[in-house]
């Protein structure tokens, strides 16, 4: 699954310990999302979607 | 949150979790080394020795319930599945080992082995697993 998450970030001029803090998860967590070798939960996926004000199908889409 | 199980930025949870796994791991090892010396030493009944050999066991549940306890109570989900995987590599290896060292001990005229705690082996296993895990997911 592809995610805009590291473009969404950097807009806001976050690092992944700073998004790691706002989700309350490990900075390991939001670098594994990133990288694409780990889907988030979907509670995780709709916290990211309050986090940045967008909704989910505009972070995440399951294109290969 | 930052997450580093094995450079000491723990959360609560994993560190109490550490501290229960570490204290039933010992628990296990006095009362595995006190039921062997027990038995050579006093000659206890039938009884005893069944007994006896029940006790180590109790901490071995510990160290279960204390892992079920954090796979329950973990909220990073990534993290879970680390420690999840690393588990299953730890049963892997105990596996692997144990029946490698039981063949040795079927003859102990030729090899003479020290009896190695599968938990013992188990819990190391773990924590080997995750260090790399981790190392992996940097």
């Amino acid at each position: 699954m592809k995610n805009r998450l590291r473009v969404l970030r950097a807009e806001r001029n976050w690092s992944q310990a700073d998004l790691a803090d706002r989700l309350q998860v490990s900075r390991q967590s939001i670098n594994a999302i990133e990288t694409g070798r780990f889907d988030p939960s979907l509670p995780l996926a709709f916290k990211l979607a309050r986090l940045f004000e967008t909704p989910i199908e505009q972070i995440f889409t399951d294109e290969e | 949150m930052n997450i580093r199980l094995c450079n000491r930025q723990l959360s609560p949870l994993q560190r109490r979790t550490m501290q229960l796994f570490g204290a039933n791991l010992a628990l296990t090892a006095v009362l595995s080394l006190g039921a062997h010396d027990l038995v050579k030493d006093l000659h206890p009944s039938a009884f005893l020795i069944y007994f006896t050999a029940l006790l180590p066991t109790i901490p071995v549940i510990g160290i279960v319930a204390t892992v079920g306890r954090y796979l329950a109570r973990e909220t990073d989900d990534f993290i879970r599945m680390l420690v999840v995987q690393s588990l299953l590599w730890a049963l892997g290896i105990t596996f692997v080992v144990d029946t490698y060292l039981g063949g040795l001990f079927a003859h102990p005229q030729i090899f003479r082995l020290i009896p190695i705690l599968n938990i013992d082996l188990f819990c190391v296993s773990v924590g080997v697993a995750v260090r790399i895990q981790l190392w992996r997911n940097r």
